[in-house]
Formats: structure tokens, C-alpha cells, sequence
């Protein structure tokens, strides 16, 4: 093996040189400045990591699991995954072999970042080699992958994709460029080693390079370095704190654009809501159009399902609720005339504390079903709410109204802190998220009704006889998604009646269309997510539909063409005295 | 041609039209799908505006329609089209060839139980305003006190209310409240009477007097606004909230019986009839007439006609009104053939 020429330089290696350059620099300064909005904590727990034993291999373990095999991907979507593992671990072994293929055979030349890329120009009989031979078939996994990207973008529903986010023109060029980079080098590199010289595709391929990285910081590639860098913040523990900037901007950047989340979004029942998926606010985002941002963050249900699919980790509700929170209000609700007062100090030391929350008034069957559960089973309670009581801040902090919502959180907290009684039971997926996620309750526990009536009937508190209906159980979005809580509503409804599951379900479930998440969301749009939502529980041939949600049951009791009941009243009607 | 006429529904509208046509020499066949001719009416205690007996007036109806052929507890099971007609099979195993059909399948009543926030059937003593008109009629109801201090009766319970899927107005309820709430002042003089409306039309003949006396001589409170949610206090009554949308008011009542006005919906046996059949439905979900100024009666198929509420919500004259005229327009067009 020998070097062609003594120089080991031709001017096509500049726009490689160029675009590399350019890339380097744009990605640098991105960093700077994202690390520099993290809150002064943020950063500095995210510098420590770093040099964190144990965080640098979960690191590269992660990056390497997520960024090259698409190890998520996978799961989701199998020739989606492949396609993507095939592009990006190809191309980074390519990239690596290259470089050692240098390092081996001519150190020297390391330093100038080019001979790797152009090898087989600059030398003669390479081809030979082991590491040339492994390249060689990465080279064609790349070009393999390039084949199946092509068939996606013009048949995506080959791939299961009914929808695919529009690409922007920036977006296009990066694509085309992208796809002829591997052919191009197939090309150069098959001339050169059959001896013919002539540099047009080496400079086809060196132009290519160029337009790649010289669009990628505009375009959706710019995930490949964000998503790095969004993993290691995500694995020091650092949150979205700000709207637009730190986490925030990392997570906008890191969205590959691939249109999971369209597919998923409940709100495409109605194809109106398109251009409101999450893969649409991160692109206004980076582009900084607030009108836009506005628009598709008050749209949102916040059901949490875009995240749940999103293979990068993109957390849509949390960026939305920051996007409504950059908003102003003339008016602000006052607290307080509020107060515990009326409250005895003790007032329910040494029993349970039953919130039902504010959508239980409309729907008063919940309530006197979790009463009458309580009182078989012989539990000591107090009813917080009975009367009306104060919302529990949801949703104030959806709103974006963090400030509001914390002040109405203060007035709970005393009240319940004042009670003294041992756990506060709560029959609303809604209030529940809040209590367990933004509340400091001291010694009062909180627990969802369907764990705490699990665990009395494990206890034996109470028994249920198994009746003939046969229910499906919708997930409700804040309970499932929000909470993690997926099995105990499944096992009390399994004791009590058959149960049957719909074909998406648990994380996966569709919300059902009434969520208060919505700010600009109109009833008529609403109704056909709804129904949306139905048909996917209808498919299981349940006789009736159970949930553990005030309002997803009153939603769907507005459309449903069978029976829809609340956990805490298929539990009392089967409960065995 | 045959001229078998067959009328589906025993309702007002149904024999009305019956009678009518056995004055005019026709020999209709009745096919009601409930044990008794009669239909709503029939559970009726009295209507408004002249308080007239409803029992009285389906007595008459009933002795009337004595000459026509009626098929009761049986419903219409399928419907085929013919050159010159319809042949319906019954679910009682008779086939008719029919030259003409009436459809006359009137309403169902809102089922106030979909509207949890009010509490039927969860509360002791929520009613709706059939369940009080059969305790008018005499039938025992343990909802309803032996003393009545306090009633609330709540309008448009289903009816113009998208979020009940129902968005017409019922026509009937607004002046049905205003009956009722008199006949529990005739009861129960001392007892406190709230009406919770959102509009109040009264458009029909002497309604508007109705209205006014009901203010002037039975001091009915009418309050503007929806009722938001309904509660049980401690003792077993019951705790209303509103708001009073003329003053802006916020308000709490404790009632001893809370009665809803369940609106007027399409029969569900509309869908199937109208696919059967190959009737259009209206954007409301009832059924769809040629026109809704002059030609209410007709369908979009020849020799099929209606009468009454399956076209949308119609008091009793109206009801009687359109029965006679799909009468005559049957009339005219079996002998045009």
C-alpha cells in the first residue's frame, strides 16, 4: 500500500474541509449557549456528570443505544429502526474505521481530517485490507438504508406511517444531499481503485459532505449532535425549567422530525389538528415563531402520548405548559380570603381524607361509590369535598398559571396538613397527578383510590363477587401516562367482572377528547376525537366501558353507545357484604 | 293497487289519522309496537294550556279508531319496496302489501340519567317530568314528600344542549314546566316553586297568559340560568346550585324535590325505519320532510308520509293538525292513481 502523491492533497477535500469547519463551530456555540440558560444548579450538576464514573457509561451506553442502533425505534417500528440503524451505526463505522485505518497504516496523515474521508484517492491498493473490507460492507448497510429512506419518503405507508411531518426546503436539501453522500464515495472510491483517477466524484462527494453539514444546524439533522447532548443532560437529572431556552431548546433540537407523534396524536381524529403535533411546535420553536407556538401549545390536551411514543424523549406537554406560561394575564385570581380557619386542628386525625375533586360534582355516582365502598369496608373517613371544595391546582398549572396554581396548592396543603389524618384518597386522575407530583403533604399519604382499594381488598376489607358484564378499561391519560398507574384499576375490575382489552391500550391509550389540558380546543372538535377514542374501545367487544376518571366518564357518557361506569361503582355493585 | 294503508305508530298522530281515514272510507291497519294505543299522551295527566283531561281526549281517540285494523306489541321488521307500494313483514309474521304508509312514530323522552351532574336516579328525589305526571295520575312515587316546601324544576334537561348530543329545542317543555309547576301550587299552596330556565318561549295560544298567571296568581319564581350541579345535604334534601344570570348571582337553593325537564328526542327506531325504508334523516337526526314549510307531511319517497314528532318536536294541536292533513294527502293520493 502506498500513497499515490507526494503532496496528498487536491483542492476537492476543501468544501469537505469547509462544511466540517462550519459544523464544528455551529454546534459549539448551540452547546455554549444552551448550557449557559441552564439554571446555575442545572449546570452544574450536568459539569459534574461528566466527569461521573458511572454517569460517562451510562452515557455511552445510552448514546450508543439510542443515536446509533435505535434501540426505541426498534421496538416501536422494526424496518423504521433498521432503516435508521443501518444509516447511522453504518456511517459510524465507516467513520471510525476510516480513522483507524489512517492510524494504522500512515499516522502521520491523522492530523489532516481529510484522509480518511478520500482515502482510496490518496492511496493505492488499500483495498485490500481488513479494516477496508469492513468498511466496505458498512458501506453498502449505509447504502442498503439509504434504499429503504428513499421507499419511506415516497411510501411512507409501506413503513406504517399513515401521516409523516411535511419537510421543510432546508430539510429536502439535507435529505438529498444525505442520500447521494454514500453512492457518490461508492462511485470515487470504485473508480480509484480500478485505477482511473479523474476527480469528478471525488469532488461530487466532497460537495455532497459539504451541503450536509452545511444545512444540517438549519435542519432536522441537527438532532444527531443535540440528542447527544440532551442525553447526557437528561442522565445528570436536568429539567425543562425555562420555555425556550436550556432543556427546553436541547429537546426542540433534538426532535428528528420523524412524525411518530402525528400518527399518535389523538387530536389528528380531526386532520384540521395536523399541523398541531409535537413534531410541528419543536420546528416553530427553533424557528422562533411565537404566534405559531402559541397556537399549537393552547391546542394541546396534554394527554402526554406524543412523549410516550417519541423516540428521543421529547417532552411535549412540558414544553407547552411553559409555552403558556411566557403568557400574560391582566387578572389575577386572589386566595386570600381562603383560609383553614374553619377547619379544627385534628380534624381527621387517624382516618382517611376523601378528595373527590371538583369534576365529581358533576358527577355525583363516583363520590357516593367510594362513600359506600369506605363504610362496607369499615374504614374511618372524612369527606373533604363534600360540599365543594377547592380545586386541587391542575388545572391552573395546565394553564400555564404556575404562580396561581402553586398559591391554591398552599391553601390545600394547610388545610389537609391540619387534618392530621394518615392518607389522603383521591378518586380523580387529575388531582391526583398534582397532589403526587406538586404537593408537600408532610405525613399525610396520598394514594389513588384503585391502589388504596387494591390493597384493602388484598387485606380482605372487602370481597367482590364476579358479575357477567364484561367490561374494556380506558386508561385515562393523567392516570396511565401521567402516574404509571396501568395494573390495580385492571385487577379490582378483574375481580368484579370480565374484562377485555382494546387494541391500543395502557401507555398507548387514546385520550378520550374532554381533557382540560385543551385551552382553545372547541366542543365540535372534541366530539370527533371522542368518538375516535370510543372506536378503539368498541373493537374490544365489551359490553361496557369502565375508567377511574370523572371526566372521561362524562365524556364518553355523552356518546357512548353502551354503558360507561366509574371504577368505584363497578366495585360497589359487586362488592359481597 | 291494493289501497292498503298502513300506519306506523299508535300514537295521537297515528289515530288521529286512522280516524280520518275511516271517515273518508279507508280501512287503515295500526301497527303500534307497546301493548295500548295512545302513545305519550296516554301517560299524560293534563294538558296545557286549557288543563284539558289527556285521558279523556285518548278515551275518544281510542273509540274512534275501533274500525281500523291495529296490531299491538308488534313492530315493522322489515320494509321492501314494490312496483306499486311497500310490502312490510310484522315482527307478528303478517306481511302487508301496502299501497300507502304513514310513519307516525313520534319521540322518546331525553333520559335524564345521562345528565349526572343532576343526580336522577342517583339522588332520592330528583324526578323527571313524566315520572310527576304519572304521580298526577295517581301512581305512588316514594321521590316525591308527603309535604312539599320547596320545588325546582330545571328546563331544557337534553334539549338544546350539544353536550347531551341534542340540539333543538323540545317546544313543549317550556309551557309543560309552567303546567306543572301550577298543578304543584294547586297541591301544595304554601310550597316555594322555582322554574331554572335558560329561555322561556312561549309562542303557542294563551301560553304567554299562562306564564304571566302562574307569576301573578301562584307566585312561581322563574330564574334565569342553568342549574350547574346538584347535591344531597345531610338530611336528605336537596342542595342546587345556579347562577342568576340576570343579576349575576351566584346562588344556592335546598329543594325537597327537584324535577327535569327531559326534551323530546328522535326515536331510536328512526334509524333503522329510515334505512329500511330509505327515508332521509334531517341534519337534527328526525325524520326529513320533502320541505319544512308546505310540504311537512310528505317524504322523499312516494306514497310514504308522516305525521307528528317523528319530523321533530310538535305539541298536540300541531300533532292533530298534521295527522288530519297526512290524512287527506293519502286521500288524494291513492284516488290520483
Amino acid at each position: 500500500m502506498t500513497e499515490r502523491f507526494a503532496t496528498g492533497f487536491h483542492p476537492f477535500v476543501l468544501p469537505f474541509l469547509a462544511g466540517m469547519a462550519f459544523v464544528l463551530a455551529v454546534c459549539a456555540v448551540k452547546a455554549a449557549v444552551v448550557v449557559g440558560q441552564l439554571d446555575k444548579a442545572d449546570r452544574k450538576k450536568w459539569l459534574l456528570s461528566l466527569i461521573h464514573p458511572n454517569l460517562i457509561i451510562k452515557n455511552a451506553v445510552d448514546i450508543v443505544l439510542d443515536c446509533l442502533i435505535h434501540v426505541k425505534l426498534w421496538k416501536r417500528n422494526r424496518i423504521l429502526g433498521l432503516m435508521h440503524s443501518s444509516i447511522a451505526f453504518g456511517w459510524f463505522m465507516i467513520i471510525l474505521l476510516g480513522h483507524l485505518e489512517v492510524l494504522v497504516y500512515f499516522p502521520g496523515k491523522l492530523a489532516t481530517f481529510y484522509y480518511p474521508i478520500f482515502f482510496d484517492y490518496f492511496v493505492e491498493g488499500g483495498q485490500h485490507t481488513v479494516i477496508s473490507k469492513a468498511m466496505d460492507a458498512f458501506l453498502l448497510l449505509v447504502i442498503a438504508g439509504i434504499a429503504l429512506a428513499v421507499v419511506k419518503r415516497f411510501w411512507s405507508r409501506l413503513f406504517g406511517m399513515k401521516r409523516t411531518a411535511r419537510p421543510t426546503l432546508f430539510n429536502l436539501l439535507g435529505l438529498y444531499s444525505l442520500w447521494a453522500i454514500f453512492p457518490l464515495r461508492l462511485v470515487a472510491e470504485q473508480c480509484a481503485r480500478a485505477g482511473n483517477l479523474t476527480v469528478a466524484p471525488w469532488w461530487a462527494y466532497s460537495i455532497a459532505l459539504c451541503t450536509f453539514m452545511a444545512v444540517l444546524p438549519f435542519t432536522r439533522y441537527l438532532h444527531i449532535p443535540a440528542e447527544m447532548l440532551l442525553i447526557t443532560m437528561r442522565n445528570a437529572g436536568v429539567g425543562i425549567t425555562r420555555p425556550h431556552k436550556g432543556m427546553a431548546r436541547v429537546q426542540a433540537d433534538s426532535c428528528p422530525n420523524c412524525g411518530v407523534c402525528i400518527d399518535a396524536c389523538p387530536m389528528n381524529a380531526d386532520t384540521a389538528n395536523l399541523k398541531n403535533s409535537t413534531v410541528y411546535l419543536t420546528r416553530q420553536l427553533r424557528r422562533g415563531n411565537e404566534p405559531r407556538v402559541r397556537e399549537i401549545s393552547d391546542k394541546c390536551m396534554l394527554c402526554g402520548k406524543c412523549t410516550s411514543v417519541c423516540q428521543v424523549g421529547v417532552d411535549g406537554p412540558k414544553l407547552r405548559i411553559l409555552a403558556r406560561a411566557a403568557r400574560k394575564y391582566r387578572i389575577t385570581p386572589d386566595f386570600s380570603r381562603i383560609s383553614s380557619d374553619g377547619y379544627d386542628t385534628y380534624w381527621a386525625s387517624g382516618k382517611i381524607l376523601y378528595f373527590s375533586g371538583c369534576m365529581s360534582q358533576l358527577t355525583p355516582n363516583i363520590g357516593r361509590s367510594v362513600e359506600s365502598i369506605l363504610r362496607k369496608s369499615g374504614v374511618r373517613y372524612e369527606w373533604m369535598d363534600r360540599d365543594g371544595g377547592l380545586c386541587c391546582g391542575r388545572p391552573l398549572h395546565t394553564a400555564g398559571r404556575l404562580k396561581e396554581a402553586a398559591a391554591l396548592r398552599k391553601k390545600n396543603e394547610e388545610i389537609i396538613r391540619k387534618s392530621g389524618a394518615h392518607t389522603l384518597l383521591v378518586s380523580c386522575p387529575i388531582c391526583y397527578r398534582e397532589f403526587s407530583e406538586s404537593y408537600d403533604l408532610g405525613s399525610t399519604k396520598v394514594a389513588f383510590y384503585s391502589e388504596y382499594f387494591r390493597k384493602m381488598m388484598d387485606k380482605g376489607l372487602f370481597t367482590l363477587e364476579k358479575g357477567d358484564t364484561c367490561y374494556v378499561y380506558h386508561d385515562p391519560c393523567e392516570l396511565g401516562r401521567g402516574c404509571g398507574i396501568y395494573d390495580s384499576p385492571r385487577a379490582l375490575i378483574g375481580k368484579a367482572a370480565a374484562i377485555a382489552e382494546a387494541p391500543k391500550n395502557r401507555a398507548e391509550s387514546v385520550c378520550c377528547g374532554g381533557s382540560l389540558g385543551s385551552l382553545s380546543l372547541d366542543f365540535e372538535h372534541r366530539e370527533k376525537i371522542t368518538r375516535a377514542s370510543l372506536e378503539n374501545l368498541y373493537a374490544s367487544k365489551a359490553d361496557a366501558i369502565a375508567t377511574a376518571c370523572p371526566l372521561c366518564l362524562a365524556t364518553f357518557a355523552r356518546y357512548a353507545d353502551r354503558p360507561v361506569k366509574d371504577l368505584a361503582q363497578i366495585i360497589d355493585e359487586q362488592i359481597i357484604m | 293497487m291494493n289501497g292498503n294503508i298502513v300506519i306506523i305508530g299508535g300514537g295521537i298522530a297515528g289515530m288521529e289519522a286512522a280516524k280520518a281515514l275511516l271517515a273518508l272510507g279507508h280501512t287503515p291497519i295500526l301497527v303500534e309496537a307497546s301493548k295500548e294505543l295512545g302513545g305519550h299522551v296516554a301517560s299524560w295527566h293534563k294538558l296545557f294550556p286549557d288543563m284539558s283531561s289527556a285521558k279523556d281526549i285518548i278515551d275518544r281517540l281510542r273509540a274512534d279508531v275501533r274500525g281500523a285494523n291495529a296490531f299491538l306489541g308488534t313492530k315493522v321488521i322489515s320494509f321492501n319496496r314494490l312496483a306499486d307500494g311497500y310490502s312490510l313483514k310484522l315482527s307478528n309474521g303478517i306481511v302487508v302489501n301496502a299501497s300507502a304508509v304513514l310513519v307516525s312514530t313520534g319521540f322518546r323522552l331525553f333520559d335524564a340519567t345521562r345528565k349526572e351532574e343532576y343526580g336522577y336516579g342517583v339522588y332520592d328525589h330528583v324526578i323527571t317530568n313524566s315520572d310527576l305526571e304519572a304521580w298526577f295520575s295517581g301512581k305512588e312515587d316514594p321521590r316525591v314528600p308527603e309535604n312539599v316546601g320547596t320545588v325546582g324544576f330545571v328546563h331544557c334537561v337534553g334539549s338544546r344542549d350539544l353536550k347531551a348530543c341534542n340540539g333543538q329545542c323540545s317546544k313543549v317543555c317550556c309551557a309543560t314546566a309552567i303546567k306543572q309547576a301550577i298543578e304543584i301550587k294547586e297541591r301544595f299552596p304554601y310550597a316555594k316553586v322555582y322554574c331554572f330556565y335558560m329561555d322561556l318561549r312561549l309562542f303557542g295560544k294563551k301560553y304567554e297568559d299562562f306564564y304571566v298567571n302562574a307569576q301573578r296568581d301562584y307566585g312561581i319564581q322563574f330564574i334565569r340560568g342553568r342549574v350547574s350541579e346538584v347535591g344531597e345535604t345531610i338530611d336528605g334534601g336537596l342542595q342546587v346550585k345556579a347562577e342568576d344570570t340576570l343579576s349575576g348571582k351566584p346562588l344556592k337553593v335546598r329543594l325537597d324535590l327537584l324535577v327535569l325537564m327531559s326534551g323530546i328526542v328522535r326515536n331510536d327506531s328512526i334509524r333503522e325505519l329510515s334505512e329500511m325504508a330509505g327515508l332521509e334523516t334531517d341534519s337534527d337526526g328526525f325524520l326529513r320532510s320533502v320541505d319544512n314549510e308546505y310540504s311537512v307531511v310528505e317524504s322523499n319517497r312516494p306514497g310514504i308520509f308522516f305525521a307528528g314528532s317523528c319530523t321533530g318536536p310538535k305539541t298536540v294541536p300541531e300533532t292533530i293538525a298534521e295527522a288530519r292533513s297526512a290524512a287527506l294527502s293519502i286521500h288524494t293520493y291513492l284516488s290520483g292513481e
